[in-house]
């Protein structure tokens, strides 16, 4: 091996160097999704809370939603019953697990009539909800997409969200999406959910249903998603007390996602 | 005295071809190591966690079981920036520009095939989130060209070494 071989390898590595310090885009700071959507959104109208509110008040005989309403009450121009974790804004609590003061935040977008959104509910998301929701180290946050193209989804996510609010989240999206494929093919979502629930609790879910009261909140969530961009399903972002968010798209088995999560929760 | 010039067309793309690949290896192994698609501040815990969050990406083509996502993962970014150093140094140039064609192959393999099961996951390639696209496949099959097309020159270089770097009659090599 000749001196000038050397020579050449050494100054092409500098010049590679000097190229990768100098390209611009490694210097600005990934935005979170939420923080993104807060330097679009309009400037906060002044004034009381209740000029801003775009969720229609839930009937009377229904369950109610609001303890969170009342602390988030001073953020008017975010929908009514959302909250903020870690600089991840816009949480629908009833669509949120585990602790708040988590070292880690992840987020799920889905949609419900997606085959893969189905695979990683069913095989990974479940054992993280075991092993690291309920154990402190994640708060995980459901966010639905639905996508145009699936005609049912959209009816999927609005059950999904009423029942979440009735406390019966984890029952009805177990049943939507071990039962994909049928209510997929009939469409037959209404029937899927109610075999999941009460007589009683179905009553008050379609009652949340009908009255359209959370669809600001799916809105919201596709909203959010659109600014990751999420173009496609599932598709996650993992957010650390540090600031670091992570995307992670489509489907990831749980032992290959379970080695990133410890990476994440023992830095803190 | 020169035996023939050195400036002869194979040799100048053989040049360029070993300078461009060489490039694109070193930049997709730092990035990897580094972490500077996620903009992390240099450290061995932040090499650690872009290494892991590259085994994600691997999944997410889902070709292989859990333990082999994570020995390509912390593996391949190495690997790559070494690749990258041999192909620059130029020594044993058949070898690596075979092994760099054959790797390039698998990757160009893997990208073809998310691309038709429509998989949309992000390539990995460079770290940092970048949707997997018609363009990608477009990309992977213009450097397996090159590559292919270096290798061949290489084979046939080691044949007819460099004037430079041959041996004239009495000096010691």
């Amino acid at each position: 091996m000749n001196r000038r071989r050397i020579l050449v390898a050494l100054l092409g590595v500098g010049l590679i160097v000097i190229a990768v310090l100098l390209f611009p885009s490694l210097d600005k700071p990934l935005e979170t999704p939420t923080q993104q959507a807060e330097q679009t959104q309009l400037a906060p109208e002044p004034g009381p809370v209740e000029t801003v509110s775009t969720t229609p008040a839930p009937p009377a005989a229904l369950p109610v939603i609001p303890p969170v309403i009342a602390v988030v009450k001073a953020a008017p121009t975010r929908p009514q019953g959302t909250v903020s974790v870690d600089g991840v804004n816009d949480i629908d609590p009833a669509k949120a697990f585990g602790s708040k003061s988590a070292p880690v935040v992840m987020e799920i977008y889905s949609d419900f009539q997606c085959p893969a959104c189905k695979t990683l509910f069913t095989s990974t998301t479940q054992k993280i909800m075991d092993n690291y929701v309920n154990s402190g180290k994640v708060y995980l946050i459901h966010r639905d997409f639905p996508l145009p193209m699936h005609a049912y989804s959209r009816v999927a996510a609005s059950y999904s969200r009423a029942a979440a609010h009735i406390g019966k989240c984890d029952e009805v999206e177990q049943a939507l999406f071990r039962n994909q494929e049928k209510w997929e093919m009939t469409g037959d979502v209404v029937g899927t959910v109610a075999a999941a629930l009460s007589p009683a609790e179905m009553k008050k879910v379609q009652a949340l249903v009908d009255a359209k009261t959370f669809e600001p909140l799916i809105e919201k969530d596709k909203q959010l998603g659109q600014m990751v961009p999420v173009n496609q399903t599932p598709y996650s972002v993992l957010h650390t007390k540090s600031g670091q968010t992570f995307p992670v798209v489509g489907f990831v088995s749980y032992e290959v996602l379970k080695s990133f999560l410890d990476q994440l929760v023992a830095q803190k | 005295m020169m035996q023939s010039t050195p400036f002869t067309f194979r040799r100048i793309f053989l040049w360029i071809c070993r300078i461009v690949l060489a490039a694109v290896f070193l930049y997709a192994g730092s990035a990897k190591l580094l972490g500077w698609g996620l903009h992390l501040h240099p450290s061995i815990a932040s090499t650690k966690l872009s290494l892991f969050y590259f085994a994600l990406q691997v999944d997410s083509y889902q070709l292989l079981p859990p333990w082999a996502v994570q020995f390509v993962a912390h593996t391949l970014p190495l690997a790559e920036v070494a690749i990258g150093l041999l192909l620059l140094i130029g020594w044993l140039l058949p070898v690596w520009t075979t092994l760099v064609t054959l790797l390039i192959a698998g990757f160009f393999a893997s990208v073809v095939r998310a691309y038709l099961l429509h998989l949309d996951i992000n390539c990995g390639c460079f770290a940092k989130p970048e949707p997997l696209t018609g363009l990608t496949v477009l990309r992977d099959g213009i450097l397996l060209l090159i590559a292919v097309l270096m290798t061949v020159f290489a084979f046939q270089e080691s044949r007819r070494p460099h004037p430079w770097s041959a041996s004239t009659p009495g000096q010691p090599t």
